[in-house]
């Protein structure tokens, strides 16, 4: 064998990597073609809105306008709605872990506790939530304000959600573990914090990220409330007065799409940074 | 001599199953017991009954002194001798269950630190010390998805080690390993018996029980129906099921 290697060096190894060479090129030669579509598709959106005549074809003509003098005004909502979303999230996170503990539960209270929640918010509209503490307590005498009525409805709605993400993360920790918690002479408070629970979360960050950044546009329904400033709520408050819906609806669409895609980047660093860890 | 452990009466049910009959079984300090027997003869269950990973449904217990008594499975009353029972026992899985996200270090130092409570620098003087025994010091800093079999297990015997037991329990310590990696977890365990650990191995490996065990146990039923020197036991078993059990690890190592 290392004659052969001698007399035409490399040959059996050029061999499969000839073939994992051309696998490589046609993936990034299918990458750069779609970042090239991807280029082209938002050309059209820019052109589509443009207001030139192109050939005969009229395309959609914005007030500039309006667009420069909201459009800082509008961008002012990304503060409050990335505060929202922050808010609701963690509220969400803690519903969520306290259910899935509740559906793992032998105690049979407990279990229904978890199951009555998650049944009675997925079995009604996110929209409905936001305005019962918000319209509703009131007649009961209880007054939230916007933000907070709209934190508790969305942190209860996305807890609902996710309780099952931690429950199939508290799943996935195998019996083994607790038991060897239990052998070194561990309570199960500690197993829990020490052992499954770091496993558990692992397995549930990327899925919880992703629920972060539904959040994030859902949160949009808190603005007809009326008394929170966030994105949407700026967007359609200034587009009706002015009559200029499009163009603030354009723009309250750019700012949801760009904070979408850094928070997708950003979840994508964390998942390779989790990845690097224990697999 | 007081045993260290010493099991009473001693019956575990798993639903209608009754699959440990009224053993009884005592163990002295220093000494090496390797119990054998088919799957299924309820070995495991006895081992993992001592530390109370299983629930007793009747029997005495005692271990070094701490002395739970069982009328109808556990209770909450029991819960702090347990507690002390599973300080004095470390234990040895089949499937080692060190804690993937930890690396080795973290997983030798987390009983010594969250269990017991000593101090940082000193639990991992202590680990190191331990890892340095089981060959695997230079290992420290991986995680355990990085380690072959054979590594995981000698981590998994530093960690239990690490506590500083007055017992060590293993539970088929070889039997996920493949052939030649058992070698190694093997020997560890030769010399943490040197170093004089009283310990209860579950084993399928006739070699080691024969060379390293003061007394071997043979179960069947949920009974021991043996219990003798390993020289005895292995050249003139009394009871036709040890010499069924023997006769086949010989054609099946034959």
């Amino acid at each position: 064998m290392n004659q052969t290697n001698q007399t035409e060096p490399g040959t059996e190894k050029s061999h499969v990597e000839l073939l994992h060479e051309s696998q490589l090129r046609s993936a990034r030669r299918f990458r750069t073609n779609v970042s090239l579509s991807w280029g082209f598709l938002f050309l059209f959106l820019v052109f589509l809105f443009s207001g030139q005549d192109f050939l005969g074809i009229k395309t959609i003509q914005l007030d500039f306008d309006f667009i420069q003098n909201n459009v800082v005004f509008i961008a002012g909502g990304i503060w409050e709605t990335l505060r929202i979303s922050f808010l609701s999230i963690t509220l969400a996170i803690i519903l969520a872990l306290l259910a899935a503990l509740g559906r793992l539960s032998k105690f049979p209270p407990f279990y229904a506790l978890s199951t009555f929640y998650v049944s009675l918010i997925r079995g009604t509209p996110l929209y409905l939530q936001i305005f019962f503490f918000f319209l509703a307590l009131p007649q009961l005498g209880i007054y939230l304000t916007g933000l907070f009525a709209g934190v508790i409805a969305l942190g209860l709605n996305y807890g609902a959600y996710m309780s099952e993400i931690f429950r199939a993360g508290l799943s996935s920790v195998g019996r083994g573990q607790r038991e060897a918690a239990f052998a070194i002479g561990m309570t199960p408070w500690q197993t829990m914090k020490r052992v499954i629970l770091p496993q558990a979360l692992r397995f549930a960050i990327p899925p919880i990220g992703n629920d972060f950044i539904a959040m994030t546009k859902d949160s949009a329904l808190v603005s007809a409330t009326g008394f929170v400033h966030e994105v949407m709520w700026r967007a359609t408050r200034v587009g009706r007065a002015q009559f200029n819906n499009l163009e603030a609806l354009i723009m309250a669409a750019i700012f949801y799409w760009m904070m979408t895609i850094m928070l997708t980047y950003v979840q994508s660093i964390i998942e390779t940074r989790l990845s690097k860890g224990d697999r | 001599m007081t045993p260290i452990i010493k099991i009473s009466n001693l019956d575990k049910y798993f639903g209608l199953l009754h699959v440990l009959r009224d053993v009884s079984l005592e163990v002295q300090p220093r000494e090496v017991v390797c119990i054998i027997g088919r799957s299924g003869s309820g070995k495991s269950t006895l081992l993992r009954c001592i530390n109370f990973l299983e629930d007793p449904s009747r029997g005495i217990i005692d271990v070094d002194g701490i002395n739970v008594k069982i009328k109808n499975g556990t209770r909450r009353e029991h819960r702090e001798a347990i507690h002390d029972i599973r300080l004095k026992t470390g234990m040895v899985f089949q499937e080692f269950n060190l804690f993937p996200h930890m690396t080795v270090l973290e997983n030798v130092i987390e009983g010594p630190v969250t269990v017991k409570g000593i101090n940082q620098d000193e639990a991992i003087a202590l680990a190191e010390e331990t890892l340095d025994s089981v060959g695997l010091l230079f290992k420290k800093d991986e995680y355990p998805n990085r380690l072959s079999g054979g590594q995981k297990q000698r981590v998994a015997i530093a960690r239990a080690l690490a506590m500083q037991p007055k017992v060590m329990l293993f539970d088929e310590p070889t039997s996920a390993l493949d052939p030649e990696l058992i070698g190694e977890v093997l020997n560890v365990m030769k010399k943490v018996a040197k170093d004089g650990m009283t310990m209860l191995v579950v084993t399928h490996e006739m070699g080691f029980a024969r060379e390293v065990a003061d007394r071997v146990l043979v179960m069947a039923d949920g009974q021991i129906v043996e219990d003798a020197k390993p020289d005895a036991l292995f050249n003139k078993p009394k009871d036709p099921r040890t010499k069924a059990l023997i006769d086949r690890y010989r054609t099946g190592a034959g």
